[in-house]
């Protein structure tokens, strides 16, 4: 199995070259056949990668204990579902799935990459081969997840326990990805400007593929924040760790650009812009895979430690090159056709917006490089983590939020004063009600009250926009859902937005009650004891072994109560005396008003081999608030540790997920199966009066 | 002069609208400040602020993980500590003090606001504001350049306009004077006509 494998990277290896130089020389010479023959080649790679793969894969479900990954990412023991998804377990076979991933998009991309770009296609598929070139090297000659042992042991390491999780089905494939897939739209816009093809044939092949990217990753990130939520055990989501950094800001860098390509596609505008903003997007995805792939960048030395960082490193600052000497070279080129009009207008309103995701995206940058910089400058270390990033970030996400809710509003070219005081005067309302509402309610936190009022005033823009385009379609005869489907189907890639920024307000509110309103606690109990916090009652009632011969597991079940505070007011007293926020208590009995919700079944394990805890934690959802129980650890004494939280609002967080990419599809369906209908186009040619 | 005359036009039309605008606007600005000007310390438990603490100390065996978020038994240990000096009186910044004396400054989660690490700090207002800036002003240059071409547009449509007015203007005065037909090509559409003048 392993010959097989390294023959079939080795092929690709001699098929990615040939490719790359094919298209190159035939282009140069005009070859016709050549180019033809390297595209052909460029297809064929897609079958050496999947026969490595399919390899790979092979020698795991048979236990193949002769190949050196295989007895690193997996044991006899371990449930036979993981053995499939193992082979991306590690470094080696990770770089071998993201190249499965490039070279099949790769194909698929230039099978259907439209005609009007035929004369750039040579250089696309040499950028995309060379790419490709790349990574078969990587794996060939300093990554091979091929590596044979001298001696076979009986059985595996097995697989990082953190990663037996159903999320490890989706989450490191999406985000993996996600960022090689920044490579396509890449690999068309850099092949236009070098043909020397300047208008804007690449912009909807362009905005396509890079949604596409765009899309996945951001699917990738969030399955990662709920996979960490659920399993990782520290009651969080997202810790603003370099690797998740490093896939954060290529995301918004693209984020910047599907905005801004629709100002070149509706305006012929922005073109240099949009240009750098995809440079800059594949070269953060090289930079994210450097980081994932060289090693976790806790210190600058663990970069040089290992070959592996130096190869990316390389790798990218070569791209990056590239990218700038390619933007310098057909800057001239890129003019825009018209000129910006107003302040008050959509072009005006995305390129700040632009400005304002890539100032998150640079401080995120400066925050991964701060600890790098103090150590080179000052040999002096520190860290640089969640708290600084919540404070520099958080004032600035907010601020694209209000964007988010004025952007859209605004028409192309310019706004009239009174159109516009018009559109913002409801969403306005609806804001300054809902922060007046709260602060009477007596909530506090000035900070997410005023956070709140922001997501209302986008969210009533939103509704205030379907609104009126739904009663306008309804007047003319569709009933309710018609109209609002129809409004929707006119203009998808404006709708899907809206779709898109609903899924990011949820997301919103999440974070705001997670990050201002959460309560712990932490406690020791034994069967039969209690902890409460706020009005939960959590009472210990049961316990079980689930050992295998590669983990010491046990679980422990758990019964909810909903409490009365006036029942235990005894108690809340005497726990405000000593600062606690929750108690234990020894006798469980039943108070008056104790109503049993639920039953939890918190999960630990460790495992001997990595010397690493993996846990589930029990946890009840509901719509307000998730009663969130992390096992610490089961005590010799029979008790069990535990940290109990009240995470408000966090079903948002994962609830925004389905509406994440159901508006990333609809902004993505093509717009011509609406087309050829003709009773449409006096729709669209209203709605677009507006657009 | 045109586009001093239709600044007198559209000039009344936007001021109330203006004033509207403005007014949610200063009055968000107030809602934000009295919203944020009122922070005041609540009265948090130790233990909330035991946790908060926690959050902002980073794990010494851990990658990247705060202790509020570890189970290593280091970082137990040392909640278990900043709970004790919470209960022995101490302030946030005595309890920070007293891990970054024993771990360096790489203890903190978020740097210092001080010498060197005052620089993380600064930065990111600079990147925000700059960002921003360059935004308004290349906003700003487009729309300049923009606009010289609109006027620029403006005067050949001005040229047009009342060069052909006054043209007509000469031509109804010739029809008065001379009774011949007012077509000189000046209006396209009319071609006919000036058949019909050249027949007659």
């Amino acid at each position: 199995m392993a010959d097989l494998g390294v023959m079939a990277l080795l092929l690709g290896l001699a098929l990615s070259a040939y490719s790359a130089i094919g298209a190159i020389v035939g282009e140069k010479l005009q070859m016709a056949e050549l180019v033809v023959s390297a595209r052909r080649a460029l297809y064929m790679t897609t079958l050496a990668v999947m026969i490595a793969a399919g390899a790979l894969i092979n020698a795991f479900v048979q236990n193949d204990f002769s190949i050196a990954y295989v007895v690193n990412h997996s044991n006899t023991h371990m449930d036979r579902a993981f053995v499939w998804v193992a082979f991306y377990a590690g470094n080696e076979g990770s770089l071998l799935y993201i190249l499965l991933t490039l070279s099949i998009i790769s194909a698929i991309a230039v099978w259907f990459a439209p005609k009007r770009l035929a004369r750039s296609m040579p250089w696309t598929i040499a950028i995309l081969a060379i790419v490709q070139l790349f990574y078969f090297g990587v794996l060939a000659f300093v990554a091979s997840p091929f590596e044979l042992l001298d001696t076979i042991p009986v059985d595996g390491r097995g697989i990082n326990p953190l990663l037996t999780h159903p999320g490890m089905f989706s989450h490191p494939p999406l985000l993996m990805g996600g960022l090689i897939a920044i490579t396509i739209p890449f690999a068309f816009v850099s092949g236009a400007l070098i043909a020397g093809n300047y208008g804007d044939d690449w912009v909807d092949v362009a905005r396509v593929s890079a949604i596409i990217g765009w899309g996945v990753l951001g699917t990738g990130m969030l399955l990662g924040a709920w996979w960490a939520y659920t399993i990782l055990g520290w009651g969080g989501y997202w810790a603003w760790d370099p690797i998740e950094n490093v896939a954060l800001m290529p995301w918004l860098v693209m984020t910047a650009f599907i905005h801004s390509i629709m100002v070149q596609k509706r305006r012929g505008m922005f073109r240099m812009w949009n240009v750098a903003l995809l440079s800059i997007g594949f070269v953060l995805a090289q930079l994210g895979m450097f980081i994932n792939r060289g090693g976790p960048v806790v210190s600058v030395h663990s970069f040089a430690a290992s070959t592996l960082g130096i190869i990316f490193l390389s790798f990218m600052l070569a791209s990056l090159v590239f990218a700038f000497a390619l933007f310098l070279w057909r800057m001239p080129q890129l003019k825009s056709d018209r000129a910006m009009e107003s302040f008050m207008s959509r072009e005006a309103s995305f390129l700040i917006n632009n400005f304002l995701f890539l100032a998150v995206m640079a401080v995120t940058l400066w925050g991964v490089l701060f600890p790098v910089l103090s150590d080179f400058a000052r040999d002096v270390s520190v860290s640089v983590s969640a708290p600084y990033f919540d404070r520099t970030n958080g004032p600035v996400l907010l601020g694209i939020v209000v964007m988010m809710g004025i952007g859209p509003l605004l028409p192309w070219r310019k706004a009239s004063a009174r159109s516009l005081k018009q559109w913002l005067i409801w969403p306005g309302v609806v804001g300054v009600v809902t922060i007046v509402t709260l602060l009477i309610m007596g909530i506090q936190r000035p900070v997410a009250i005023f956070s709140f009022g922001i997501v209302a005033f986008v969210a009533a823009s939103i509704a205030e926009e379907w609104w009126r385009g739904t009663t306008a379609r309804h007047r003319s005869g569709d009933n309710w859902a018609l109209a609002w489907w129809r409004l929707v189907n006119g203009n998808r890639p404006r709708h899907g937005g809206y779709i898109v920024h609903i899924s990011i307000l949820m997301l919103g509110l999440g974070i705001i009650g997670t990050n201002f309103y959460q309560q712990r606690t932490d406690g020791a109990l034994a069967l039969g004891e209690s902890l409460v916090l706020d009005n939960y009652r959590i009472e210990y009632i049961d316990t079980g072994d689930s050992s295998r011969p590669d983990r010491i597991a046990q679980w422990a079940e758990m019964s909810v109560y909903q409490i009365d505070p006036d029942d235990y007011s005894e108690e809340i007293d005497l726990a405000l005396d000593q600062g606690a926020s929750g108690f234990t208590l020894k006798d469980s009995s039943l108070r008056p008003n104790d109503k049993l919700i639920d039953h939890i079944r918190p999960w630990h394990g460790f495992y001997v081999d990595f010397n690493m805890a993996s846990v589930r934690s029990g946890i009840r959802t509901t719509l307000v608030e998730d009663l969130y129980v992390i096992p610490r650890d089961f005590l010799a004494d029979g008790r069990v540790s535990v940290a109990v939280s009240i995470n408000p609002l966090a079903w948002w967080l994962w609830a925004s997920g389905p509406f994440f990419i159901i508006g990333t599809m609809v902004a993505l369906w093509p717009q011509a199966a609406v087309e050829r209908r003709p009773t449409r186009k006096t729709v669209r040619a209203v709605s677009e009066g507006k657009n | 002069m045109a586009s001093r005359f239709s600044f007198v036009m559209i000039g009344p039309r936007v001021l109330p609208s203006n004033v509207g605008a403005s007014a949610i606007a200063v009055l968000l600005f107030v809602l934000f400040f009295v919203t944020t000007g009122c922070i005041r310390e609540e009265d948090v438990t130790l233990e909330q602020r035991a946790h908060q603490l926690a959050g902002e100390l980073m794990c010494p065996v851990c990658d990247g993980q705060t202790i509020d978020g570890s189970n290593a038994q280091i970082a137990q240990d040392m909640r278990l500590k900043v709970r004790d000096l919470l209960d022995g009186g101490s302030t946030n910044a005595e309890v920070k003090d007293y891990f970054v004396i024993r771990y360096g400054q790489e203890i903190l989660a978020a740097p210092s606001r001080s010498g060197f690490n005052l620089l993380a700090w600064i930065m990111p207002v600079i990147i925000v504001l700059g960002g921003i800036g360059i935004a308004l002003i290349t906003i700003k240059n487009m729309r300049k350049a923009g606009q010289q071409a609109q006027s620029l547009n403006d005067q050949r449509q001005f040229l047009q306009n009342d060069l052909a007015d006054y043209l007509a203007q000469v031509d109804r005065d010739l029809v008065i004077s001379s009774k011949l037909n007012p077509n000189d090509g000046v209006d396209q559409t009319t071609g006919t006509g000036e058949s019909e003048a050249v027949k007659s």
